[in-house]
Protein backbone atom coordinates (compact mmCIF):
# COMPACT_ATOMS: atom_id res chain seq x y z
CA UNK A 1 0.00 0.00 0.00
CA UNK A 2 1.40 3.38 -0.68
CA UNK A 3 0.78 6.50 0.99
CA UNK A 4 1.50 9.32 -1.49
CA UNK A 5 0.55 12.56 0.39
CA UNK A 6 -2.88 13.01 -0.92
CA UNK A 7 -5.98 12.03 0.07
CA UNK A 8 -7.49 11.72 -3.58
CA UNK A 9 -4.95 9.71 -5.46
CA UNK A 10 -3.40 5.90 -4.51
CA UNK A 11 -1.21 5.27 -6.55
CA UNK A 12 0.00 1.59 -6.86
CA UNK A 13 3.56 1.17 -6.22
CA UNK A 14 5.72 -1.62 -6.88
CA UNK A 15 7.46 -0.57 -3.04
CA UNK A 16 5.68 0.72 -0.11
CA UNK A 17 6.94 4.18 0.07
CA UNK A 18 6.73 5.47 3.74
CA UNK A 19 4.61 8.93 4.16
CA UNK A 20 7.94 10.88 4.83
CA UNK A 21 9.58 9.96 1.93
CA UNK A 22 6.62 10.70 0.29
CA UNK A 23 6.80 14.56 1.65
CA UNK A 24 9.80 15.13 0.48
CA UNK A 25 9.24 14.03 -2.76
CA UNK A 26 6.26 16.17 -3.33
CA UNK A 27 8.32 19.32 -1.70
CA UNK A 28 11.08 18.78 -3.97
CA UNK A 29 8.30 17.92 -7.17
CA UNK A 30 6.17 20.97 -6.37
CA UNK A 31 9.41 23.19 -6.00
CA UNK A 32 9.36 26.33 -8.27
CA UNK A 33 11.37 28.85 -9.94
CA UNK A 34 10.64 32.45 -11.20
CA UNK A 35 11.84 32.97 -14.32
CA UNK A 36 11.62 36.38 -16.36
CA UNK A 37 12.03 35.58 -20.29
CA UNK A 38 13.28 38.69 -22.29
CA UNK A 39 13.66 38.54 -26.05
CA UNK A 40 17.09 39.95 -26.87
CA UNK A 41 15.41 43.45 -27.98
CA UNK A 42 17.98 43.82 -30.74
CA UNK A 43 16.41 40.36 -32.19
CA UNK A 44 12.85 41.36 -32.32
CA UNK A 45 11.01 41.62 -35.68
CA UNK A 46 9.72 44.80 -36.86
CA UNK A 47 6.46 45.90 -35.56
CA UNK A 48 6.82 43.67 -32.51
CA UNK A 49 4.74 44.99 -29.09
CA UNK A 50 7.81 46.45 -27.57
CA UNK A 51 7.08 46.63 -23.77
CA UNK A 52 5.30 43.37 -23.74
CA UNK A 53 8.14 41.46 -24.78
CA UNK A 54 8.45 39.80 -21.41
CA UNK A 55 7.48 36.99 -20.09
CA UNK A 56 7.38 35.83 -16.34
CA UNK A 57 6.64 32.21 -15.21
CA UNK A 58 6.65 30.29 -12.17
CA UNK A 59 8.57 27.01 -13.59
CA UNK A 60 8.41 23.58 -11.93
CA UNK A 61 12.42 22.68 -10.95
CA UNK A 62 11.83 19.24 -12.07
CA UNK A 63 11.06 20.27 -16.01
CA UNK A 64 12.51 21.40 -19.09
CA UNK A 65 12.87 24.35 -20.72
CA UNK A 66 11.82 22.73 -24.14
CA UNK A 67 9.09 21.69 -22.42
CA UNK A 68 8.04 25.85 -21.63
CA UNK A 69 8.79 27.04 -25.61
CA UNK A 70 4.87 25.99 -26.58
CA UNK A 71 3.78 28.16 -23.69
CA UNK A 72 6.09 30.59 -24.34
CA UNK A 73 5.41 30.51 -27.98
CA UNK A 74 1.87 31.02 -27.60
CA UNK A 75 2.31 34.47 -25.50
CA UNK A 76 4.78 35.85 -28.21
CA UNK A 77 2.66 35.16 -31.21
CA UNK A 78 -0.91 36.59 -29.45
CA UNK A 79 1.06 39.54 -28.17
CA UNK A 80 4.25 40.56 -29.20
CA UNK A 81 4.81 39.46 -32.83
CA UNK A 82 2.44 40.17 -35.91
CA UNK A 83 1.50 37.96 -38.30
CA UNK A 84 3.92 38.06 -40.35
CA UNK A 85 6.89 37.80 -37.69
CA UNK A 86 5.14 34.47 -36.48
CA UNK A 87 5.05 32.89 -40.17
CA UNK A 88 9.27 33.84 -40.26
CA UNK A 89 10.43 33.00 -36.97
CA UNK A 90 11.32 29.24 -36.63
CA UNK A 91 11.19 27.74 -32.54
CA UNK A 92 13.87 25.47 -33.71
CA UNK A 93 16.71 28.52 -33.49
CA UNK A 94 15.38 29.66 -30.63
CA UNK A 95 18.02 29.38 -27.72
CA UNK A 96 18.55 30.37 -24.15
CA UNK A 97 21.36 32.92 -22.41
CA UNK A 98 21.30 33.89 -19.13
CA UNK A 99 21.95 37.93 -18.23
CA UNK A 100 25.67 37.40 -17.94
CA UNK A 101 25.64 36.15 -21.54
CA UNK A 102 25.68 31.83 -20.00
CA UNK A 103 24.60 29.44 -22.22
CA UNK A 104 21.91 27.99 -20.97
CA UNK A 105 21.28 24.02 -21.73
CA UNK A 106 18.38 22.15 -23.07
CA UNK A 107 19.10 18.97 -21.15
CA UNK A 108 19.57 21.20 -17.58
CA UNK A 109 16.62 20.41 -15.11
CA UNK A 110 15.21 24.19 -14.84
CA UNK A 111 15.80 23.53 -10.91
CA UNK A 112 19.22 23.44 -11.33
CA UNK A 113 19.73 25.63 -13.98
CA UNK A 114 18.37 28.53 -11.58
CA UNK A 115 20.86 27.08 -8.64
CA UNK A 116 23.24 26.98 -10.58
CA UNK A 117 22.95 30.61 -11.40
CA UNK A 118 23.18 31.52 -7.96
CA UNK A 119 26.13 29.70 -6.98
CA UNK A 120 27.89 31.97 -10.21
CA UNK A 121 26.50 35.04 -8.95
CA UNK A 122 27.96 34.45 -5.40
CA UNK A 123 31.54 34.79 -7.05
CA UNK A 124 30.39 37.89 -9.03
CA UNK A 125 28.27 39.92 -6.37
CA UNK A 126 30.84 40.54 -3.45
CA UNK A 127 28.68 44.05 -2.80
CA UNK A 128 25.41 42.44 -3.00
CA UNK A 129 25.61 39.30 -1.31
CA UNK A 130 27.09 39.43 2.31
CA UNK A 131 26.42 36.30 3.70
CA UNK A 132 25.16 33.29 2.00
CA UNK A 133 21.82 33.57 3.25
CA UNK A 134 21.29 36.76 1.32
CA UNK A 135 22.93 34.43 -1.94
CA UNK A 136 19.57 32.52 -2.07
CA UNK A 137 17.23 35.46 -2.01
CA UNK A 138 14.44 34.49 -4.50
CA UNK A 139 14.69 36.72 -7.50
CA UNK A 140 13.51 36.07 -11.02
CA UNK A 141 16.09 34.32 -12.93
CA UNK A 142 16.26 36.69 -16.07
CA UNK A 143 16.53 34.78 -19.18
CA UNK A 144 17.30 36.51 -22.38
CA UNK A 145 15.83 34.48 -25.42
CA UNK A 146 17.63 34.86 -28.85
CA UNK A 147 15.32 33.92 -32.04
CA UNK A 148 18.14 33.14 -34.39
CA UNK A 149 21.45 31.60 -34.58
CA UNK A 150 21.82 29.23 -32.25
CA UNK A 151 25.33 27.89 -31.28
CA UNK A 152 24.63 24.62 -31.82
CA UNK A 153 28.02 23.26 -31.13
CA UNK A 154 27.80 24.86 -27.52
CA UNK A 155 24.20 23.60 -26.77
CA UNK A 156 25.20 19.46 -27.83
CA UNK A 157 21.08 19.22 -28.35
CA UNK A 158 18.33 20.19 -30.59
CA UNK A 159 15.63 22.06 -28.44
CA UNK A 160 13.43 19.53 -29.22
CA UNK A 161 11.00 18.00 -26.34
CA UNK A 162 11.80 14.78 -28.10
CA UNK A 163 15.63 15.74 -27.59
CA UNK A 164 14.94 16.70 -24.25
CA UNK A 165 12.91 13.32 -23.45
CA UNK A 166 15.87 11.27 -25.32
CA UNK A 167 18.60 12.82 -22.79
CA UNK A 168 16.72 12.60 -19.57
CA UNK A 169 15.94 8.92 -20.44
CA UNK A 170 19.97 8.58 -21.17
CA UNK A 171 20.16 10.34 -17.59
CA UNK A 172 17.88 8.35 -15.88
CA UNK A 173 19.77 4.99 -16.90
CA UNK A 174 22.87 6.27 -15.61
CA UNK A 175 20.99 6.99 -12.63
CA UNK A 176 20.27 3.21 -12.07
CA UNK A 177 23.44 2.12 -13.07
CA UNK A 178 25.38 3.98 -10.49
CA UNK A 179 22.70 2.84 -8.00
CA UNK A 180 22.54 -0.79 -8.87
CA UNK A 181 25.92 -1.48 -11.28
CA UNK A 182 22.85 -1.86 -14.04
CA UNK A 183 20.18 -0.72 -15.98
CA UNK A 184 17.46 -3.59 -15.42
CA UNK A 185 15.10 -1.46 -13.44
CA UNK A 186 15.16 0.68 -16.03
CA UNK A 187 14.95 -1.56 -18.97
CA UNK A 188 12.36 -3.71 -16.98
CA UNK A 189 9.81 -0.76 -17.65
CA UNK A 190 7.54 -1.69 -20.30
CA UNK A 191 7.57 0.99 -23.16
CA UNK A 192 4.13 2.90 -21.81
CA UNK A 193 5.38 3.45 -18.52
CA UNK A 194 8.84 4.65 -19.93
CA UNK A 195 6.81 7.50 -21.81
CA UNK A 196 4.37 7.20 -19.07
CA UNK A 197 7.20 8.66 -16.55
CA UNK A 198 8.34 11.87 -19.41
CA UNK A 199 4.39 12.26 -19.35
CA UNK A 200 4.54 12.78 -15.91
CA UNK A 201 7.08 15.87 -15.92
CA UNK A 202 5.56 17.30 -19.18
CA UNK A 203 2.39 17.94 -17.38
CA UNK A 204 3.86 18.12 -13.93
CA UNK A 205 1.89 15.26 -12.44
CA UNK A 206 3.35 13.88 -9.32
CA UNK A 207 1.49 10.61 -9.46
CA UNK A 208 1.68 9.90 -13.21
CA UNK A 209 5.76 10.49 -12.30
CA UNK A 210 6.17 8.17 -9.24
CA UNK A 211 3.71 5.72 -10.36
CA UNK A 212 6.31 4.53 -12.25
CA UNK A 213 9.22 6.41 -10.65
CA UNK A 214 8.85 4.14 -7.66
CA UNK A 215 9.72 1.22 -9.38
CA UNK A 216 13.82 2.99 -9.96
CA UNK A 217 14.09 4.74 -7.21
CA UNK A 218 14.94 3.49 -3.86
CA UNK A 219 12.98 4.60 -0.82
CA UNK A 220 14.43 5.43 2.49
CA UNK A 221 11.79 2.55 4.67
CA UNK A 222 12.69 -0.29 6.33
CA UNK A 223 15.13 -1.97 8.05
CA UNK A 224 18.81 -0.63 8.58
CA UNK A 225 21.12 -1.64 10.89
CA UNK A 226 24.52 0.02 12.67
CA UNK A 227 23.22 3.74 11.62
CA UNK A 228 23.44 6.36 14.39
CA UNK A 229 20.43 7.68 16.04
CA UNK A 230 18.36 10.47 14.33
CA UNK A 231 19.52 13.77 14.86
CA UNK A 232 16.97 16.28 16.04
CA UNK A 233 17.20 18.32 12.27
CA UNK A 234 16.33 14.56 10.34
CA UNK A 235 13.68 13.95 12.83
CA UNK A 236 10.95 14.28 9.99
CA UNK A 237 12.04 10.81 8.32
CA UNK A 238 11.27 7.71 9.65
CA UNK A 239 13.63 5.40 10.96
CA UNK A 240 13.70 2.16 12.76
CA UNK A 241 14.74 3.07 16.07
CA UNK A 242 16.78 -0.15 16.71
CA UNK A 243 18.80 -2.63 14.32
CA UNK A 244 16.50 -4.93 15.12
CA UNK A 245 17.68 -8.48 14.26
CA UNK A 246 14.55 -10.35 12.92
CA UNK A 247 14.35 -7.89 9.99
CA UNK A 248 16.15 -8.71 7.16
CA UNK A 249 18.67 -5.46 5.74
CA UNK A 250 16.04 -3.91 2.44
CA UNK A 251 17.99 -5.03 -0.53
CA UNK A 252 15.84 -2.36 -2.52
CA UNK A 253 16.58 0.14 -0.17
CA UNK A 254 18.38 3.76 -0.55
CA UNK A 255 20.82 2.46 2.09
CA UNK A 256 21.49 -0.73 -0.02
CA UNK A 257 22.97 1.01 -3.56
CA UNK A 258 26.03 0.54 -4.72
CA UNK A 259 26.07 4.37 -4.76
CA UNK A 260 23.61 7.62 -5.13
CA UNK A 261 24.00 9.21 -7.77
CA UNK A 262 25.35 12.36 -6.80
CA UNK A 263 26.96 15.76 -9.18
CA UNK A 264 28.82 18.44 -7.47
CA UNK A 265 28.68 21.89 -9.53
CA UNK A 266 31.07 24.45 -8.69
CA UNK A 267 30.41 28.34 -9.37
CA UNK A 268 30.97 28.57 -13.15
CA UNK A 269 32.10 24.83 -13.19
CA UNK A 270 33.33 22.21 -13.39
CA UNK A 271 31.03 19.88 -12.71
CA UNK A 272 32.33 16.78 -10.31
CA UNK A 273 31.00 12.93 -10.01
CA UNK A 274 32.58 10.27 -8.07
CA UNK A 275 31.03 6.68 -6.46
CA UNK A 276 29.20 7.81 -3.56
CA UNK A 277 28.71 5.17 -1.20
CA UNK A 278 25.32 5.11 0.91
CA UNK A 279 27.00 4.00 4.17
CA UNK A 280 31.12 4.60 5.04
CA UNK A 281 33.30 1.49 5.91
CA UNK A 282 32.16 1.50 9.89
CA UNK A 283 28.82 1.18 8.59
CA UNK A 284 27.56 4.34 9.69
CA UNK A 285 25.73 6.14 7.10
CA UNK A 286 27.72 9.01 4.51
CA UNK A 287 26.74 12.37 5.51
CA UNK A 288 26.57 15.25 3.37
CA UNK A 289 29.30 16.57 5.44
CA UNK A 290 31.72 13.96 4.93
CA UNK A 291 31.46 14.50 1.23
CA UNK A 292 32.03 17.75 0.77
CA UNK A 293 34.69 17.61 3.49
CA UNK A 294 36.36 14.73 1.54
CA UNK A 295 35.67 15.43 -1.81
CA UNK A 296 36.37 20.02 -1.40
CA UNK A 297 38.82 20.52 1.38
CA UNK A 298 39.84 23.72 0.60
CA UNK A 299 36.20 24.65 1.18
CA UNK A 300 35.01 22.67 3.50
CA UNK A 301 37.66 21.97 5.96
CA UNK A 302 37.66 18.99 8.31
CA UNK A 303 36.42 20.41 11.88
CA UNK A 304 36.82 18.16 14.79
CA UNK A 305 33.85 19.93 15.89
CA UNK A 306 32.11 18.66 13.36
CA UNK A 307 30.13 21.80 12.84
CA UNK A 308 30.07 24.37 9.42
CA UNK A 309 32.24 27.41 11.06
CA UNK A 310 35.02 27.12 9.30
CA UNK A 311 32.97 26.37 5.41
CA UNK A 312 34.30 28.74 2.91
CA UNK A 313 30.74 27.78 1.29
CA UNK A 314 27.42 26.12 0.81
CA UNK A 315 25.69 23.24 -0.65
CA UNK A 316 22.11 24.00 -2.25
CA UNK A 317 20.03 20.71 -2.65
CA UNK A 318 16.94 22.08 -5.14
CA UNK A 319 17.31 25.60 -3.75
CA UNK A 320 17.92 24.73 -0.12
CA UNK A 321 20.99 25.45 1.93
CA UNK A 322 21.54 21.49 2.96
CA UNK A 323 22.65 21.01 6.88
CA UNK A 324 25.61 18.86 6.90
CA UNK A 325 23.89 16.17 8.85
CA UNK A 326 21.96 14.82 5.89
CA UNK A 327 22.49 11.30 4.87
CA UNK A 328 23.98 10.98 0.98
CA UNK A 329 20.94 7.56 0.86
CA UNK A 330 17.95 9.97 2.01
CA UNK A 331 19.21 12.93 -0.31
CA UNK A 332 18.84 10.80 -3.22
CA UNK A 333 15.56 8.77 -2.66
CA UNK A 334 13.98 12.41 -1.46
CA UNK A 335 15.80 15.31 -2.56
CA UNK A 336 16.78 13.95 -6.54
CA UNK A 337 15.70 15.61 -9.89
CA UNK A 338 13.63 13.54 -11.61
CA UNK A 339 16.18 12.65 -13.89
CA UNK A 340 17.09 10.57 -10.42
CA UNK A 341 20.49 12.56 -9.81
CA UNK A 342 20.86 14.37 -6.46
CA UNK A 343 22.98 18.03 -7.49
CA UNK A 344 24.93 19.37 -5.07
CA UNK A 345 25.51 23.17 -6.09
CA UNK A 346 28.30 24.72 -3.93
CA UNK A 347 28.26 28.57 -3.13
CA UNK A 348 30.78 30.72 -1.85
CA UNK A 349 30.24 32.52 2.02
CA UNK A 350 30.83 36.06 1.68
CA UNK B 1 30.65 33.39 -26.02
CA UNK B 2 30.25 33.43 -22.16
CA UNK B 3 31.40 30.79 -19.84
CA UNK B 4 29.44 26.90 -20.02
CA UNK B 5 29.42 25.92 -16.76
CA UNK B 6 30.86 22.30 -16.74
CA UNK B 7 32.63 22.31 -19.85
CA UNK B 8 36.27 22.51 -19.31
CA UNK B 9 37.61 23.77 -22.65
CA UNK B 10 35.73 27.30 -21.07
CA UNK B 11 37.78 27.37 -18.12
CA UNK B 12 41.22 28.22 -19.41
CA UNK B 13 40.28 31.63 -19.67
CA UNK B 14 39.34 32.45 -16.67
CA UNK B 15 42.34 33.51 -15.18
CA UNK B 16 41.24 36.32 -13.14
CA UNK B 17 38.03 36.41 -11.52
CA UNK B 18 36.15 39.55 -11.25
CA UNK B 19 36.33 40.12 -7.36
CA UNK B 20 37.88 43.01 -5.21
CA UNK B 21 39.91 41.47 -2.78
CA UNK B 22 39.39 42.79 0.83
CA UNK B 23 35.86 43.36 -0.14
CA UNK B 24 34.45 40.12 0.39
CA UNK B 25 36.95 39.40 3.40
CA UNK B 26 39.74 37.11 3.71
CA UNK B 27 37.22 34.14 3.70
CA UNK B 28 36.20 34.79 0.35
CA UNK B 29 39.43 35.18 -1.25
CA UNK B 30 40.53 31.73 0.21
CA UNK B 31 37.18 30.84 -1.09
CA UNK B 32 38.14 31.63 -5.05
CA UNK B 33 41.58 30.64 -4.29
CA UNK B 34 40.07 27.45 -3.69
CA UNK B 35 37.85 27.08 -6.89
CA UNK B 36 40.34 28.05 -9.09
CA UNK B 37 42.49 24.96 -7.59
CA UNK B 38 39.52 22.51 -8.47
CA UNK B 39 38.88 24.28 -11.95
CA UNK B 40 42.02 23.20 -13.23
CA UNK B 41 42.17 20.80 -15.40
CA UNK B 42 42.74 17.13 -15.31
CA UNK B 43 46.11 16.47 -17.12
CA UNK B 44 45.91 12.78 -16.85
CA UNK B 45 44.67 10.37 -19.59
CA UNK B 46 42.39 7.10 -19.41
CA UNK B 47 42.22 4.70 -22.10
CA UNK B 48 38.79 4.49 -23.80
CA UNK B 49 37.75 1.19 -25.39
CA UNK B 50 35.57 1.35 -28.41
CA UNK B 51 33.36 -1.93 -28.65
CA UNK B 52 31.25 -1.98 -32.39
CA UNK B 53 27.26 -2.77 -31.92
CA UNK B 54 25.33 -4.44 -34.17
CA UNK B 55 26.34 -3.07 -38.06
CA UNK B 56 28.65 -1.09 -37.00
CA UNK B 57 31.90 -1.13 -38.46
CA UNK B 58 34.57 -2.79 -36.44
CA UNK B 59 37.70 0.14 -36.05
CA UNK B 60 41.38 -1.22 -36.25
CA UNK B 61 42.49 0.25 -33.04
CA UNK B 62 39.73 0.18 -30.54
CA UNK B 63 42.03 1.42 -27.20
CA UNK B 64 42.86 5.46 -26.76
CA UNK B 65 44.31 7.31 -24.41
CA UNK B 66 42.50 10.20 -24.07
CA UNK B 67 42.54 13.36 -22.23
CA UNK B 68 40.26 12.71 -18.60
CA UNK B 69 39.15 16.43 -18.73
CA UNK B 70 37.61 16.27 -22.86
CA UNK B 71 33.75 16.50 -22.64
CA UNK B 72 31.92 13.03 -24.13
CA UNK B 73 31.22 15.16 -26.84
CA UNK B 74 35.30 15.20 -27.83
CA UNK B 75 35.09 11.35 -27.08
CA UNK B 76 31.66 11.43 -29.85
CA UNK B 77 33.48 13.74 -32.71
CA UNK B 78 36.43 11.84 -32.30
CA UNK B 79 34.93 8.25 -33.17
CA UNK B 80 32.97 10.13 -35.71
CA UNK B 81 35.82 10.86 -37.06
CA UNK B 82 37.97 7.43 -37.07
CA UNK B 83 34.56 5.69 -38.70
CA UNK B 84 34.50 8.32 -41.52
CA UNK B 85 31.42 9.56 -40.51
CA UNK B 86 29.73 12.54 -42.02
CA UNK B 87 27.44 15.37 -40.75
CA UNK B 88 24.24 13.55 -40.02
CA UNK B 89 25.67 10.03 -40.40
CA UNK B 90 23.61 8.62 -37.14
CA UNK B 91 25.78 7.45 -34.55
CA UNK B 92 24.51 6.73 -31.23
CA UNK B 93 27.14 6.14 -28.34
CA UNK B 94 26.57 3.53 -25.05
CA UNK B 95 28.69 3.14 -21.92
CA UNK B 96 28.85 -0.17 -20.76
CA UNK B 97 26.18 -1.26 -23.22
CA UNK B 98 23.61 0.70 -20.91
CA UNK B 99 23.27 3.78 -21.17
CA UNK B 100 23.84 6.88 -23.38
CA UNK B 101 25.64 9.96 -21.30
CA UNK B 102 25.32 13.33 -21.24
CA UNK B 103 27.41 15.20 -23.84
CA UNK B 104 28.57 17.68 -21.60
CA UNK B 105 30.22 15.09 -19.00
CA UNK B 106 33.89 14.78 -18.64
CA UNK B 107 35.85 11.57 -19.66
CA UNK B 108 36.76 12.32 -15.68
CA UNK B 109 33.81 11.68 -14.26
CA UNK B 110 32.47 8.63 -16.56
CA UNK B 111 35.82 6.93 -16.01
CA UNK B 112 35.49 7.43 -12.24
CA UNK B 113 31.93 6.30 -12.26
CA UNK B 114 31.76 3.42 -15.14
CA UNK B 115 35.57 2.34 -15.54
CA UNK B 116 35.98 -1.59 -16.24
CA UNK B 117 39.43 -3.15 -15.34
CA UNK B 118 41.34 0.50 -16.52
CA UNK B 119 38.98 1.10 -19.30
CA UNK B 120 36.24 3.01 -20.27
CA UNK B 121 33.71 1.14 -22.52
CA UNK B 122 32.20 2.73 -25.44
CA UNK B 123 29.97 1.03 -27.40
CA UNK B 124 28.82 2.85 -30.95
CA UNK B 125 25.60 1.92 -32.96
CA UNK B 126 24.42 2.85 -35.83
CA UNK B 127 20.61 2.80 -34.71
CA UNK B 128 19.70 3.24 -31.35
CA UNK B 129 20.06 0.42 -29.20
CA UNK B 130 19.47 1.25 -25.26
CA UNK B 131 17.76 4.06 -26.87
Amino acid sequence: MSTYGTTRHHAPSAFSTPASTTLFRRLTWEGTVPLEIRVDSKELPANSDRGLECYYIQAPRVSYLPLLMPELRRFLMDVVFDEAANKILKEEDWWFESEEGTLLKWHWPIGLIYDNHTISSSIRLPSQASSSQDAIHVNPLKLVLHLASPPTEKLLLSPTAEACKQAFMGQLKEADFIRWGSTKRMTGLRKAEQDGIWEGIKEHNFDDYWRVASKIVPTTAPARTNSPPPSSSASMHSRPPSADPQVAPDRDGAYSVRSVPVRIYLPDGPVMQDLVPPTLDDGVAHTLGHYLTTHLPLLFPASPSSDSDSDLAYALVQGILAPHGSEMAWLGACMAGADGWLNVCIGIIR
Amino acid sequence: MAQVPGSPEDTGRQTSLPWTPGEGGENALEALQALEAYKKKDPSKVVVRFKAVGNAPIMKTNFYKITAANRFQAVIQFLRKELGWKAGDPLFTYINLAFSPAPDDTVSNLYKSFATEGHLIVNYSTTAAWG
